[in-house]
Order: structure tokens, then C-alpha cells, then sequence
């Protein structure tokens, strides 16, 4: 019997002893995003969710916003060291690093490389943010270390459209050049990761880029899933197979996952849902059937419905935090007996029935029946077409929904989100649409003034002037904003403070460590 | 059993048959006890529910049990209670419908199938094998994918999906039937096919398909829960068992009773219908009878 002890203890000390090394050494980490599969692996063809955080990842900007922040405060040097502008804010000079290497042996990245992807950002034909870039008049090298923009007319944050986001993520040319549409599958950046493989629908693999300019990462690799299923995340995140996933914004899912020894991260930007009302078919071309909307709603409830702690109210049509924000907006407060009253003027004493398009994402989905409930009840009924998520963003776009909810968060100014969803130019269904679901044209003026105006406080004005024409003619019906929500296991440690993200997850940095 | 019953069984009527099936069969005569219970609860839904199934209560939403909420709240603090017993109406309507549809049409192309023979036969019976061919639920979610969810295009998949089992039951005993007499004798007397179809073949088969309908009710019910829990039931907010168990599926880990609730439903209307079709088929199989 002593000599089994003996043998097995022996055998037991032998087996740790070969896989304690492994262990250390092996700094995976394994997080899930909540979404069926990837969008496309392009930073300026793709602004889906399940895209932005592995972006955030594999492309650096010219600036960016520090890790963990989004504020504009807080935008500090990237692959640029420094910049210059000229007094009337229409050239720009930025002074690249020396020394920055793309993924995969692509070399080292130059002026011709920024000029490269700003112009790839800026050409309708390919990238999904074009309109940001419709100021750029010239990208050009100077030599290759500094890059010259030349604008037509100023706009509200240059820094803002060349930093880690969207159109402004560099890509390589060379890369870009050789490999054309097959660039989706195999992006090259300059990140502290680079891609590795996807396998369309279960993961995407990152490995660390060890020329990474900021020094190589402690983490060796990143796996990040696709799993559109909270309870397969939450389950898996519970059995200690993955470090990091997408919370439910919900409080009940916060309060229950930052239970044990996990964290529960709630940050910036809230996304705020929108209920865009279609003005120019009826019934909703009556201004009075759109009161009687904006009275049937019950914001409180909506918040109650998520919870207190992922959810706030918001009246205005720009989203809380965002620069131009206007806090004090004149809103029709929830007033079923008025609506009611409306409705009967507008000539609907019996109610009316309304079809709608909706996606069966239950972070929309949800939030829409609570809605129809609300709208029941002063006899408004929608009869819903539940849709997949990708079909319902197609119907939307063919102007098929009287009502559309939708949830964004856009680059935190103003502008991007009035010119995307207010301006006449994006109105769906036009060569130059965007997400303009409400055809409403009323604050082109404000909008467009506020673009260009030197004087911040000016432009405040015409922001704040715009939203108020927009609500008084309920082009569309703010709600409220969803924080975002992601558990994170106590071994992970991020290396920064997460207050906010505009990739809508916490970026895992090259400082990003993994405990024991 | 006595001698004049197995030498004549067909003298009995057939009362006296469920009589006597009620008596030999307790578990069967259960099961329709629980499927006429059922049936009442859900014809009278708005007699027995304590709440509106609509009526939304976001401050009391997911609670378990409680005396105001029996089966406790839905993610909408709707009573589950309540919604089940609407959900029941939908359900079994949908179940029902698509089985008496697919019933008589399924009847129909069998005899006309087996009594015609010759092309007809093949014809109809290829088309049904084609359907056959495809595992039932693909061919039900087929047909709502692109027809689209609503009550109508259910209905309509689900009859597609059972009857040709129904058209295969019904066309065997008419190939042994037309040879008979008794249809020589229609024949004869010059009726027309139609009537003899009608009139002496297809009461003889009925009881046998009657027997499958009561199974294949069951298995309706079950199509419906699970085009419902796919997402391709009849659009909220209207409750259907199947759209139930769905939507409490996203807190199946904090709040399961959301979806066990409806899951058990289910469970009770597919187990009292296979319990009566157990019942009566052992009733009509001479081969069971002692």
C-alpha cells in the first residue's frame, strides 16, 4: 500500500511539476461577445458592436482616446507624436512615430499608409463612415513621417475622425493593395494584437504582436467567441471557461454575476434607444397622432424594465455626455388621457392599428413590447413582423416601419448623431441615405450652422436649437440610454481604469495582465 | 369477454365500446379526463384567469410563485397563470385545426389514391413520399419562413407537415376495402365513385385515422411549441405555449419557472392526448382486444 502512496504522490508531484511551467506561461485569455458571428473584419467597412471591440484591438488611430475613457478631454497621441493646426483650422499636420510595425512582416507604417486608409475611409464605395470624411478635401505625405490634411470647411473634432475609431483606424497598404476584398477576412493593423484566424460564427483568434510599438503585450492570445446567448455566456463565464463576456443590461444580471468573486464593469457610452417616427406616411404624418405617441410613453417604466443601474432617461435626441448634448429640453411628459384626446382629433376615436418591423435582438425586442403595451392602452396597436436582426436592418432601410427603435452610440459630438439621423442628406431610401428613419428635415439649418461655427458657445446654441425643433415635432421619441455591461473574472486585470469605451467593451491592452 | 362478443364484435355500438374501453383502460379514461379539463380551462380562459395575459407589470416582473401570481411573472410582469390558460387556446386551436385539416385532406388523397389506383395512385402517393422525405419539423419551418409567421401560415405548416401520414393510413384499408362486396354491390347499383368513397369507404377507415388523429393532435401541439420557441409563432403579444417557454429562455438560469411552467403545459396536453390515442387504439386492434 505505502509503495502505491509513494508512486502515485510521486506521479501526482511529476504531473504539476510539468504543467505548472505550461500554465504560467500560457496567457490566454478567452472572452465572448454576444452576437452569431463576426460583421466584416474591416474597420471602415463595419461599424457593428460585435466588430468595434476586436478593432479596438488590432488598429491604432493617429490619436486615441486614453484606454478606459471616451471622453474628447482625453484624447491623447498615437501613431502620431504630435500635430499642428493652422489658425483657421483647415490644415493639419500630424508627425507620425518612427519605428511602427504593421502585423505580419507588412513593415513599417508611413505617411503613405495614412493616406492610404484615410482615403479607403473617405470613399463611399467601401467604407460605411464616408460622410465623416466629405470635409477632407487632401490626405497628403509631406515625407514619410508627416501627413497633411487639408479641409474644405471645418468641422466639429478633426481629432475625432482620425483617432481609434471607425474610418480612423490605419490599415496597411501594402496589405490593403494585395489582398483587396480578401482584407475583410485578414485585417493587418499595427495594434498590440494581430489577427490570427476566424472561424465564421464561434471565434475569432488575436495573437499578440510582439513589435508592438507600446512594447509586447503580457498576453499571448485572445480568443473571443461569438455567442448571442446570455445563458450560454453566463454559463460559461461560470464554469471559469471564459475571463470576459457581454453582460445583460439588466440590473437583476448585474446584481446576480457581481455576486461572487467577478467583476461587473458598467461604463460609457450609453446607447440610447430611440423610438424614430416615420413623418411622412400616415398616420404618423399628423402631428397630432405623434403627440399622442409622445404622450403614450412611458419612460419610467422603460427604465424600470432594464433597471436603474444600466439605465438612464434621456429627452433629447443626442445622447447624455456627448458634446452638444441638450439637458434641458421641453418634452411631452407620459399623458395617456391626452393622447387618447389627440388621437380622437386626428380623427382615430376607435384607436388604430399599426404594423411594424422589429428585430427579435432582445435588447430591442424587449423594450418594444413594453412599448406596446403602453401604446395599447390609449388604443394605438402595433401588430409586429418580427424579423431577424440583419433582415430587420435591411427593412428599415427599405422604410418599410412606420416606427423604428433603434440603438446607437455614434462618436461622442453631437453632430454624428443629428447629421446621421435628423439631416434631410441621410434620410433612408435617398442616394446619400444613412439612418434617417423619421424623413424629418426641420433642423438641416441648425445642424449645418452648427458644423462650421467657430464659437463654441454659437454652436452649443444651434446644437441645442436643433434638438428642440426636433422633439417639438416628434420626429422621433428618445427614451432612454443602456449603459454598457460586461463581466470580467477576477483574474483579468485590465491595466487601466474602465470608465468608458467606444469599442462597447473593455479593450484588452498590451499592459492587460492574467492572474493565477 | 364473452363468447358472442368475440364472434361478433361488431353488433357493439359504439358507446358501449367506450364504455368498456373506460373500464378496462383507466390510464387512457385519465388521459381524457386531463384533455377535457384542459380543453374547458382554455374555453374559459377569460372566465378563470385572474389577470389580463397582456397586462403588463414591469415593477412585480420575473417573480416565482405567490398568491397574487400563482405561477408567478414573465419578463413583462405578466401572470403566467393567466397566459397560459390563453396560451392553451391558441395552442390547442392551432394543434386542433392543423390535425382535422390535414385529417380530411390527408383521408381524401389516400382513398382517392388507393380506390383509383394506376397513375393517380403513383402521383399522389410520390408527392407524398416527397414530403415524407423531409424531416417534419424542415418542412413546417420551410413553410413559415417563407409564408410567414401568423395563424394562418401555422396552421397551414403543420397540416402539410402531418398529412401525409394521414393520406399512407388512409390508402392501405381502402386497397382492401374496394375489393369488397359490399363495394362491388355499390358499384352495381351504379353509384358514383365519389359516393362510394364517400359513403362506404370512408366510414370504415375512420375509426383507425381517428385513432392517429388523437396522436397526431398531440404531435401538432408539439410543432407549434416548437415553431413558437424558434421564433416562428404567432407575434406577441399574444401568448402561445411555445413563445412562452422562448421568452423566459433568456433567464432559464435565474428565474427558470418562466419557461417550466408553459414547458409543463405542454407537457400535460401531449401526454393526456397520447394517453386517449393509446386508449383507443388498443380498443379498435382486434389483436388487443382480449
Amino acid at each position: 500500500m505505502n509503495v502505491i502512496k509513494t508512486t502515485m504522490a510521486a506521479a501526482l508531484m511529476a504531473t504539476s511539476a510539468l504543467s505548472l511551467p505550461t500554465i504560467a506561461q500560457a496567457q490566454d485569455l478567452t472572452m465572448a461577445i454576444a452576437a452569431k458571428s463576426a460583421g466584416q473584419l474591416d474597420p471602415h467597412v463595419s461599424t457593428k458592436t460585435q466588430d468595434k471591440i476586436v478593432f479596438a484591438m488590432i488598429f491604432n488611430g493617429l490619436v486615441r482616446f486614453a484606454p478606459g475613457s471616451m471622453s474628447s478631454d482625453a484624447i491623447e497621441p498615437d501613431l502620431a507624436e504630435s500635430w499642428t493646426s493652422s489658425e483657421d483650422g483647415l490644415v493639419w499636420e500630424f508627425k507620425l512615430r518612427e519605428g511602427v510595425q504593421f502585423h505580419g512582416g507588412y513593415g513599417e507604417l508611413t505617411a503613405e499608409d495614412v493616406v492610404y486608409s484615410l482615403t479607403r475611409a473617405g470613399n463611399p464605395d467601401l467604407s460605411s463612415v464616408s460622410s465623416d470624411y466629405k470635409a477632407f478635401k487632401s490626405v497628403e505625405a509631406i515625407d514619410d513621417y508627416t501627413v497633411r490634411i487639408t479641409l474644405s470647411e471645418v468641422i466639429p473634432s478633426v481629432l475625432g475622425v482620425v483617432a481609434n475609431y471607425h474610418g480612423g483606424n490605419m490599415v496597411s497598404k501594402k496589405a490593403g493593395e494585395e489582398l483587396g476584398e480578401s482584407f475583410q477576412t485578414n485585417p493587418v493593423g499595427t495594434g498590440p494584437f494581430a489577427f490570427s484566424q476566424l472561424a465564421e460564427g464561434q471565434f475569432v483568434e488575436l495573437v499578440a504582436h510582439e513589435d508592438y510599438f507600446r512594447g509586447a503585450p503580457e498576453i499571448d492570445k485572445i480568443t473571443a467567441r461569438y455567442m448571442s446567448a446570455a445563458s450560454a455566456r453566463d454559463l460559461a463565464f461560470q464554469t471559469g471557461e471564459l475571463h470576459m463576456i457581454a453582460g445583460s443590461r439588466e440590473d437583476r444580471w448585474v446584481d446576480k454575476t457581481s455576486g461572487g468573486d467577478a467583476t461587473v464593469a458598467v461604463f460609457e457610452p450609453g446607447e440610447l434607444r430611440t423610438l424614430h417616427v416615420n413623418t411622412s406616411k400616415p398616420p404618423f404624418d399628423d402631428i397630432r397622432v405623434r403627440q399622442a405617441l409622445a404622450h403614450a410613453i412611458n419612460r419610467e417604466e422603460l427604465i424600470a424594465f432594464a433597471g436603474s443601474k444600466v439605465a438612464r432617461g434621456n429627452e433629447a435626441p443626442v445622447p447624455d455626455g456627448y458634446i452638444g448634448h441638450e439637458s434641458d429640453i421641453t418634452f411631452l411628459p407620459y399623458d395617456p388621457e391626452k393622447a387618447k384626446a389627440l388621437l380622437a382629433e386626428a380623427g382615430y376615436p376607435d384607436g388604430v392599428e399599426i404594423p411594424i418591423a422589429i428585430t427579435e435582438l432582445a435588447s430591442l425586442f424587449g423594450p418594444m413590447q413594453v412599448i406596446q403595451a403602453q401604446l395599447s392602452k390609449v388604443g394605438m396597436n402595433i401588430k409586429f413582423d418580427v424579423m431577424e436582426h440583419s433582415a430587420w436592418h435591411k427593412a428599415i432601410r427599405d422604410d418599410v416601419s412606420p416606427l423604428v427603435l433603434y440603438g446607437a452610440a455614434r462618436f461622442p459630438v453631437a453632430d454624428t448623431y443629428l447629421t446621421q439621423f435628423y439631416h434631410s442628406d441621410s434620410i433612408v431610401k435617398t442616394p446619400t441615405a444613412v439612418t434617417n428613419f423619421s424623413h424629418c428635415d426641420m433642423a438641416d439649418d441648425q445642424i449645418v450652422a452648427a458644423r462650421s461655427e467657430p464659437n463654441k458657445e454659437m454652436q452649443q446654441q444651434y446644437w441645442s436649437e436643433a434638438q428642440q425643433i426636433l422633439v417639438d415635432n416628434v420626429c422621433s421619441v428618445p427614451l432612454f440610454e443602456l449603459l454598457q455591461v460586461w463581466a470580467l473574472a477576477p483574474e483579468i486585470d485590465l491595466g487601466y481604469e474602465l470608465g468608458g469605451s467606444l469599442s462597447l467593451g473593455p479593450v484588452i491592452t498590451e499592459k492587460t495582465t492574467l492572474s493565477e | 369477454m364473452t363468447t358472442v362478443d368475440t364472434i361478433n364484435p361488431e353488433k357493439r355500438s359504439t358507446g358501449e365500446q367506450l364504455l368498456r374501453l373506460a373500464r378496462k383502460n383507466k390510464l387512457s379514461t385519465f388521459g381524457l379526463i386531463m384533455f377535457l379539463v384542459i380543453v374547458l380551462a382554455a374555453i374559459f380562459a377569460p372566465l378563470i384567469a385572474p389577470h389580463d395575459p397582456l397586462e403588463q407589470n414591469i415593477l412585480a416582473r420575473l417573480q416565482d410563485r405567490s398568491p397574487e401570481y400563482i405561477l408567478g411573472t414573465d419578463t413583462f410582469g405578466r401572470d403566467t397563470f393567466s397566459r397560459i390558460l390563453y396560451g392553451l387556446r391558441i395552442s390547442l386551436l392551432i394543434g386542433l385545426t392543423s390535425t382535422v385539416l390535414a385529417m380530411i385532406l390527408g383521408c381524401a388523397l389516400g382513398i382517392i389514391a388507393g380506390y383509383r389506383g394506376g397513375w393517380i395512385d403513383s402521383v399522389i402517393m410520390r408527392c407524398m413520399d416527397m414530403l415524407l422525405a423531409f424531416p417534419t419539423l424542415i418542412t413546417g419551418l420551410f413553410i413559415v419562413a417563407v409564408l410567414g409567421a401568423n395563424f394562418v401560415n401555422i396552421v397551414l405548416a403543420i397540416t402539410v407537415t402531418i398529412l401525409p401520414k394521414f393520406a399512407r393510413v388512409a390508402r392501405a384499408p381502402t386497397i382492401a376495402l374496394k375489393e369488397r362486396e359490399f363495394v362491388e354491390a355499390a358499384r352495381a347499383l351504379g353509384f358514383s365513385d365519389l359516393r362510394i368513397m364517400a359513403l362506404h369507404i370512408a366510414p370504415n377507415i375512420v375509426g383507425e385515422v381517428v385513432v392517429l388523429a388523437s396522436l397526431w393532435a398531440a404531435y401538432a401541439i408539439r410543432i407549434e411549441a416548437y415553431l413558437s420557441f424558434i421564433g416562428l409563432g404567432v407575434a406577441p403579444p399574444t401568448p402561445t405555449l411555445g413563445t412562452m417557454i422562448r421568452d423566459g429562455f433568456e433567464h432559464i438560469l435565474d428565474a427558470p419557472f418562466v419557461s417550466i411552467y408553459p414547458g409543463f403545459a405542454v407537457l400535460l396536453v401531449v401526454l393526456s392526448l397520447n394517453l386517449v390515442g393509446d386508449g383507443l387504439r388498443d380498443a379498435i386492434d382486434p389483436k388487443l382486444r382480449d
